[in-house]
């Protein structure tokens, strides 16, 4: 007698959470991203004019008194991969069913991404620039301000989240996979960020 | 707890203190059913239009003179401004996210929407950004408006808007990518893949927008040097108001027509797999709407020149028209395939996309360099066209989908009566001035065109087309609410809906 052929089982399906966090995440990198590209057509297309010298062409465009804090803008970017790495930690701690560790890695996601947050806003102390004067400061303020409430919106997904592992739900491994990836796709859009604004200039 | 006609439990208790209109309004408030959403969103654009159709009258009646002007020539660019964001925020994109939410799940079997409080907060964000916007044009805002606190809340309440858009998108979109109920993507019915390409497309666009929003508001309340004032306003958001992105809002109205047709033919799709292809062509307008550009085709001194300038142009305004026009064809072949017949909602929507496709051409047409019609009313009555289209098709939605939904089908005869009016209002706003642009009448002024002869009459018929659009609307809500009240008309799409 041989046993019968088991039947296969439901098809797993797909998680809401999971499916609606990519498509916010691709809303927030067309936000991003449209802002950048309208920050280099700007840079592009920034009027030059000849310099006190007479001989070289100055870019009216970055002004020459504005010193960016290379140091805490690159240390701000390295930042965010501890955070996707306690982010993904979560995830991998959930499936084992290790509920103590899961809080621990949303806990310090979460307090990572205050940690961006301050060091954000100790970046444009240290900048010190006025937004009265010209396009470029308008722009700075935009597109980094832009970046911080989505930061801000990442920080508030961690803390949901670990609140929802404290409450009893660490079995929902969704969330955690969806608030991973929602980190993942911040700090690519904070990377392209701070490679247009903080490096390139 | 009693069940609806689409089967949503109600937990509505009797409480004999509370009148039944206050209950009915406390439901209202708190309800995250699709049907209530959608049927909200559909109410609220049924209001936006008619302030669209009513200003859309008053322009036309103001141009029939361009030597005196009835509304002041301050208002005129914020009556234009509002004339647009009417059109395309207040009626299109609700009345078409309202048709897809009210509809989508019945269509994939499913009890409710995926995320059905945040569409909810999406519909009440849209209602409040609609309120901020119009507050702010009563209050000399808006583009071109005198007063800067009402411009930067005209600006704050746009914002609203867009994010309310984007958040009942990604409703729509987690609804049918995980409530297929074991269907595959390509099985679903057509109406929903439109909603998840619309879905989609508003999910990738309007976030632009809201960048380039960012910067306009910024530069606005601060130094006003690198996005300008008031004035250009317009010139740095007007892409998101103009064809080819309305195309975009406006894709459920494709899908209506596809499953209209096959309900009403009792046939299936020939070629089904070719809809899809054709509803997700729509898509390839997310490359201009990104870029935030129009091309304009001009013949080059060389041949490498002018294919230079074809192919932006070709890519962002010929290859969208194929999505209606694959649509339009392929649905008459399922009539032909089946039993051919008459229906409201097949009338509707087909006279709806018909519509569609018009204002796109006449949008491809524009963007030819050597007709020399940028400028003119002909951009004004592209984006009627396309809105209008979109009214008559979301009439052939509910026409379409009101049975299944809410157990009350509407009578068939009396939607075509209503879709034929609609369609004469529609040919009447809009195509006079495809006539006037060619006659060089400008866009967006009441002043400095010859208004004698034919640039006159096509003025005149605009202003009878928006006020017959009026009626339209009044007509449709009233032979909806009819329908609740009156005896239960039989629904010839139930045996396919079920």
């Amino acid at each position: 007698m041989t046993a019968p052929a088991l039947t296969a089982g439901p098809a797993r399906r797909t998680s809401t959470v999971f499916v609606a966090t990519a498509f916010v995440a691709a809303a927030a990198s067309m936000l991003m991203g449209s802002m950048l590209a309208m920050w280099l057509d700007f840079r592009a297309k920034a009027p030059t004019r000849v310099a006190s010298d007479g001989v070289s062409l100055i870019k009216d465009w970055l002004k020459k008194d504005v010193a960016i804090p290379e140091v805490a803008a690159t240390t701000l970017m390295f930042t965010f991969v501890i955070a996707c790495v306690m982010a993904q930690w979560a995830v991998y701690s959930a499936r084992r069913g290790d509920k103590s560790h899961t809080t621990l890695a949303l806990g310090i996601t979460m307090f990572t991404g205050l940690a961006i947050i301050n060091a954000q806003v100790a970046l444009w102390m240290q900048i010190d620039l006025v937004l009265r004067n010209d396009a470029y400061e308008t722009m700075f303020y935009a597109i980094t301000g832009t970046m911080m409430a989505i930061i801000v919106s990442a920080v508030v997904y961690s803390f949901v989240a670990m609140f929802r592992v404290l409450a009893g739900r660490g079995a929902d491994h969704d969330v955690l996979r969806a608030h991973s990836l929602y980190w993942y796709a911040v700090s690519g859009m904070f990377a392209a960020m701070w490679f247009v604004v903080y490096v390139q200039k | 707890m009693s069940i609806t006609a689409s089967g949503a439990q109600s937990t509505e208790t009797p409480v004999g203190a509370v009148a039944a209109p206050v209950r009915r309004l406390a439901n209202w408030l708190i309800s995250v059913h699709h049907a209530t959403i959608g049927a909200s969103l559909l109410v609220g654009a049924a209001v936006w239009l008619l302030v669209a159709s009513a200003v859309g009258a008053v322009l036309g009646v103001d141009r029939l003179d361009a030597g005196s002007a009835t509304v002041s020539a301050d208002a005129l660019t914020q009556l234009f401004s509002l004339h647009r964001y009417a059109l395309v925020f207040g009626v299109a994109a609700p009345a078409m996210l309202g048709v897809v939410v009210l509809s989508l799940p019945s269509q994939l079997h499913a009890a409710n929407l995926s995320l059905p409080r945040l569409a909810a907060f999406g519909w009440w964000s849209w209602l409040v950004g609609s309120v901020v916007v119009l507050a702010s044009y009563l209050g000399n805002g808006g583009p071109g408006g005198g007063d800067a606190q009402y411009v930067e809340t005209y600006l704050l309440g746009l914002g609203i808007v867009l994010v309310a858009l984007v958040v009942i998108a990604v409703s729509i979109a987690a609804t049918v990518m995980t409530r297929r109920n074991g269907q595959r993507l390509g099985d679903v019915p057509v109406g929903a893949f439109a909603g998840l390409v619309t879905a989609i497309g508003v999910t990738l666009t309007l976030p632009v927008a809201l960048g380039t929003l960012v910067y306009v508001w910024l530069d606005f309340v601060n130094a006003r040097v690198a996005f300008g004032g008031t004035d250009l306003i317009d010139s740095w958001l007007g892409w998101v108001m103009r064809e080819p992105h309305t195309l975009l809002v406006v894709v459920p109205a494709l899908g209506v027509l596809a499953d209209a047709a096959v309900r009403t033919a009792r046939s299936r799709q020939p070629l089904r797999g070719v809809v899809l292809i054709g509803v997700g062509i729509s898509l390839s307008v997310v490359a201009s709407s990104a870029t935030q550009q129009a091309h304009v085709f001009a013949v080059g001194e060389t041949p490498f020149g002018t294919l230079q300038s074809f192919v932006p142009y070709a890519l962002f305004n010929l290859v969208p028209l194929l999505a209606p026009l694959v649509v339009v064809s392929l649905s008459l072949l399922a009539l032909r395939a089946g039993t051919p017949g008459i229906s409201g909602a097949f009338v509707a929507s087909f006279l709806g996309v018909g519509m569609i496709f018009t204002g796109l051409a006449g949008s491809a047409a524009m963007h030819l360099d050597a007709l020399g019609i940028v400028g003119t009313v002909f951009a004004e009555a592209t984006v009627v066209y396309v809105v209008y289209g979109a009214v008559l098709a979301a009439m052939g939605g509910i026409a379409l989908h009101a049975g299944s939904v809410t157990g009350r089908a509407l009578p068939d005869g009396k939607v075509v009566l209503v879709a034929l009016l609609g369609f004469i209002a529609t040919v009447l706003a809009s195509l006079p001035h495809y006539v006037a642009g060619f006659l060089d009448q400008p866009a967006n002024a009441a002043s400095g065109y010859d208004d004698a002869g034919v640039v006159g009459v096509a003025n005149l018929l605009v202003a009878v087309g928006h006020a017959l659009m009026l009626v339209t609307v009044l007509a449709f809500v009233a032979l909806v609410v009819g329908s609740r009240r009156g005896n239960v008309a039989s629904d010839r799409y139930r045996t396919e809906a079920a």
